[in-house]
């Protein structure tokens, strides 16, 4: 019988051998696949129930926490007030993927970086808080008052410091309970998600910087600066004509002003009246695509702002205008005179690289699209991030700092790990330039389409918008951008906001709806009651 | 005993003669108290930051079940292997920390602690009482009879309407009066006994010749462990009482014809039971591709593999991972929750310390003096290895899942006793090779 009972050992050595070589597998070898697989939540659990540091306005207001919970998970997030920064704190979720601060700061909320880990020697050997705290560079008070003063109505506030590109509000509607997205509860978590996503007025997307819009009569702004800088346009000289139609060249339908009116005047003077004709003509045959293409892009344009959080949209402006036809001198005076030196370059072959010599600018096939692009339409599309920066260059001698959410990280004993120092992001224009525009734009809120953004006590410059997005029924966006500062100080606060498909189609739009909503977040930064 | 059988005693095994036996299980009780009580440290440090409150009346209290069940042996069973006893403890208390620190995580498992370590201290005290009620093993081969019927008895118990209760959809518990108890657990034990007795008996015939009416026994074995699926859809239970016959039966008889007709009833088996029951066949379909249904009925398997990644070589630590997501972690799944904490470092070392606990069965099934003690010996031997193969192979899924403890790991108060009486008649028979003149080799 002890032959048998031998090789009973053996087969049991055989089976155990079995069990050892499953184990290795499953646990060294193919261990990380399994890590990997999608059903593993292991990692987003442990991640999702870790303590994380905190988000706080630059008043105090909490608006992400962390709060111990045990079961399921030991910390459940939360977001104090709701819907109010959801777009800025995003969320952090069982099932869904982070969004926001929540995303972009992931490693410093949850303590992982190691200069968080050990700031002293003595952390080798003691566990700490070692997350992050974000103060945030936002105020509580002022983004309040840019949820009410927006109230129901779709669209976007962005309010920021000119000097230093801190965000002191930035405000969306509609928006989301990150609350619902945050729940320990995954099911219960992608319900929510799943009906938030299937909202066709998508409460998910932070518009005031992931979403492009045509900035209308605002983009003129950036053309004046185009015109200022060319050298074609000075703030007094020239004088464009009075007229109520422009016909672009070489060919295209005629771009008539608002409410068939008639305008003209030197540079104060057509932003002030918000002249179509003029900054059209402007755009296409004083300044021509090259400098305007420059200009835009000076302003950021065409370009990521490098914003602290995630997946910020690139404002556009079109750089393919077509084939280059010829290099045309313009009679400066009447439209006739313009369509005539049209008809003397058609047929023209394009020999020569495009060049703006004596007052000639380079025309293209579709330089009538460049004439559209001058006001604001046509392909021109912008993030209302992207129009608060313009107003903010013009506020600060033409230098624009790169836009930013979070102040400063904080530990848990209140040390900093980490202060967000102002940077400059671009320089959109010369200090003369943004001399000239400062004045024009405190023109425009004094005696032009922006006097409903007059704050008393303030300067205050601001320039309207209406984009048009269709006849029938007449809508648009109405746009303001604006800045607001002690009298004889520089700016402190630039502002742009957008309300998205309001009826009429006026330029009086922006005025009557848009600059309310501004200067209640101008008189709340500045505590003006 | 002649002089010649004490030199051959000291020939055959120089090392027990010459170390004390008791003084290395002293030894290796001593090292096991030591690695217990710094594991359940380790797993409140990791869980919590802070060493347990209740370190000092914990360390008290295990060194004693420790030392009660060393010095038992020491006076009841003084020549017996040295290393069974603390490889059991080994287990024990490893499988004791896991359910203490699961006890916090596990839902309702809050006083899962408290029970096993009554449960261990009765399963000690089992322990110490079977040394004492039997003084010689083979007494229990004249109560053959009773045995099987007893043996019999119990497999049936959970079936008698009056005592019987199906938890989890297996029909193995009974309970009687207070008491909530696997009978299963006990039956295997006297089924062993009595398959060895009986074995004994006719398998003079059963090697030398093959009529119809020899292949009787193993037809009613087979009979039976089918019954026991079908009735109380036990597989785990099934699998085991068919292996341990169709074992025994094999080194008794010496023919390996019975391990063939054992592999095919068991494939017929097996094919039965695969086109009677959706049960059976969602276990074998789970095995084969849990990933299939990762969030329904491989939840149990895929998470699993999930802990044992999670583990990797050295584990998360003690405390640290998230085992309490296996639903029954702490009973079919402990190892799982062992290798995640305790990486392959530590699920190896389980394997090891059953393949130790195996090696020494078998020694003592090689060792014993007369064929009874042989078979019995292998029997209970069988038990324990097939048992801890099917679950932590169930785990592992290098076979299909069947719901069975871990011996003297997982949670359960009927292993616990049932494996450490297991134990207890191995050592019994250990020590009576001490006083007994080594047989020939046979």
């Amino acid at each position: 019988m002890n032959v048998r009972i031998r090789r009973l050992g053996v087969a049991f050595g055989v089976l155990y051998l079995l069990l050892f070589a499953q184990l290795n597998r499953v646990q060294f070898f193919g261990a990380e696949r399994l890590q990997d697989n999608v059903n593993n939540s292991r990692g987003l659990v442990r991640e999702f129930g870790r303590q994380r540091g905190r988000m706080i306005t630059a008043d105090g207001v909490i608006v992400a926490r962390s709060v111990e919970a045990g079961e399921p998970v030991d910390f459940i997030r939360e977001y104090p007030e709701g819907e109010l920064y959801a777009h800025i704190s995003g969320y952090q979720s069982l099932n869904v993927a982070a969004t926001g601060l929540e995303r972009e700061f992931n490693d410093e909320l949850a303590g992982s970086p190691i200069d968080q880990q050990f700031q002293s020697f003595s952390d080798v050997f003691r566990a700490r808080d070692t997350t992050a705290a974000l103060r945030l560079t936002l105020r509580h008070d002022v983004q309040e008052a840019a949820r009410t003063a927006l109230g129901d109505r779709k669209g976007s506030v962005v309010a920021l410091d000119p000097r230093t590109g801190a965000i002191i509000a930035m405000w969306t509607w509609p928006s989301f309970d990150p609350n619902l997205i945050a729940d320990p509860d995954g099911a219960a978590a992608n319900n929510a998600y799943e009906t938030l996503l299937a909202d066709p007025d998508d409460p998910l997307l932070a518009k005031a910087f992931r979403e492009v819009f045509f900035p209308g009569s605002t983009f003129k702004l950036v053309t004046a600066s185009a015109g200022i800088e060319s050298g074609a346009v000075g703030a007094f000289d020239p004088v464009f004509d009075v007229t109520d139609s422009y016909d672009p060249i070489p060919s295209g339908s005629p771009i008539s002003n608002f409410a068939g009116s008639s305008c003209g005047g030197n540079l104060i003077e057509i932003l002030r009246a918000s002249c179509n004709t003029a900054f059209a003509e402007m755009g296409a045959e004083w300044i021509g695509p090259d400098e305007m293409v420059t200009a835009a892009e000076a302003f950021g344009f065409n370009h990521t702002p490098p914003i602290d959080l995630p997946n910020a949209a690139k404002s556009r402006f079109p750089t393919d205008f077509g084939a280059y036809l010829a290099d045309v001198e313009f009679y400066r005076g009447s439209a006739d005179a313009a369509a005539e030196g049209v008809e003397g370059v058609g047929g023209v072959e394009a020999t020569e690289e495009p060049s703006l010599a004596n007052g000639a600018v380079p025309v293209y096939e579709n330089t009538a699209r460049l004439a559209q692009a001058a006001i604001g339409q046509n392909d021109v599309a912008a993030t209302p991030l992207q129009m608060a920066l313009v107003a903010a260059a013009i506020a600060n001698e033409g230098v624009i700092m790169a836009p930013h959410v979070v102040g400063s990280q904080t530990a848990a004993d209140g040390s900093v790990y980490d202060t967000t120092n102002p940077e400059v992001w671009r320089a959109a224009m010369s200090r003369g330039t943004a001399q000239v525009l400062h004045s024009a734009m405190i023109n425009v809120a004094v005696n032009g389409t922006a006097r409903n953004l007059a704050v008393e006590g303030l300067t205050v410059g601001g320039k309207t918008g209406t984009a048009q997005l269709g006849t029938n029924p007449p809508n648009s966006h109405a746009w303001i951008v604006g800045f607001a500062g002690p009298p004889g100080q520089p700016a402190e606060l630039a502002v742009a906001v957008i309300v998205e498909a309001q009826e009429g189609a006026s330029e009086q739009t922006g005025g009557r709806v848009a600059a309310p909503i501004a200067r209640a977040v101008i008189e709340a930064y500045f505590s003006i009651s | 005993m002649t002089a010649t059988s004490r030199r051959r005693l000291s020939r055959v095994a120089p090392a027990y003669a010459a170390m004390k036996p008791r003084r290395v299980e002293a030894g290796l009780v001593l090292m096991v108290g030591v690695i217990i009580v710094v594991a359940y440290a380790l797993a409140s440090f990791g869980a919590s930051a802070s060493i347990p409150a209740n370190l000092g009346p914990f360390l008290v209290w295990m060194l004693a079940l420790l030392l009660i069940a060393h010095l038992a042996t020491r006076r009841l069973a003084p020549g017996a292997d040295p290393v069974m006893l603390p490889m059991a403890l080994l287990l024990n208390g490893l499988g004791y920390v896991m359910i203490a620190r699961l006890s916090n995580d596990v839902p309702g498992g809050s006083d899962l602690a408290g029970l096993q370590s009554t449960w261990t201290a009765v399963g000690i005290a089992a322990y110490i009482g079977t040394l004492v009620v039997v003084p010689r093993v083979r007494i229990l081969a004249s109560y053959r009879y009773l045995l099987g019927i007893a043996g019999m008895a119990l497999l049936a118990l959970p079936l008698v309407p009056a005592f019987g209760r199906q938890i989890n959809g297996a029909r193995i518990w009974a309970s009687v009066g207070p008491i909530n108890f696997q009978p299963g657990e006990f039956a295997k034990i006297a089924l062993a006994a009595f398959f060895a007795a009986y074995l004994v008996e006719s398998r003079e015939l059963l090697r030398s010749r093959l009529e119809l009416r020899d292949l009787a026994p193993i037809g009613v074995a087979w009979a039976g462990s089918l019954a026991v699926m079908v009735l109380e859809r036990d597989l785990g239970s099934s699998l085991l009482f068919f292996t341990l016959f169709v074992v025994v039966l094999w080194v008794a008889s010496e023919r390996a014809l019975f391990l063939g007709i054992g592999a095919v009833l068991f494939a017929g088996g097996a094919v039965l039971a695969w086109s009677m029951f959706t049960h059976v066949q969602q276990r074998v379909d789970i095995w084969r591709d849990p990933f299939a249904s990762p969030k329904g009925d491989g939840f149990q398997i895929v998470e699993a593999s999930f802990a044992l990644a999670d583990g990797g070589l050295t584990g998360t630590g003690l405390g640290q991972g998230e085992p309490d997501r296996i639903p029954f972690v702490e009973s079919d799944f402990i190892f799982a929750a062992i290798g995640e904490e305790l990486g392959l470092a530590g699920s190896t070392a389980i394997l090891m310390t059953f393949l130790v606990l195996i090696g020494s069965g078998l020694r003592v099934a090689l060792r014993a003096n007369r064929p009874f003690e042989k078979l019995f010996a292998v029997g209970l031997t069988t038990l324990l290895g097939v048992q801890a193969f099917i679950i932590m192979g169930g785990v592992l899924r290098v076979v299909p899942l069947t719901g069975i403890t871990l011996p003297f790991v997982s949670y359960g108060g009927s292993s616990l006793v049932a494996n450490y009486i297991l134990l207890a008649l191995l050592m019994r028979m250990s020590h009576e090779q001490r006083l007994e003149p080594v047989p020939s080799q046979s």
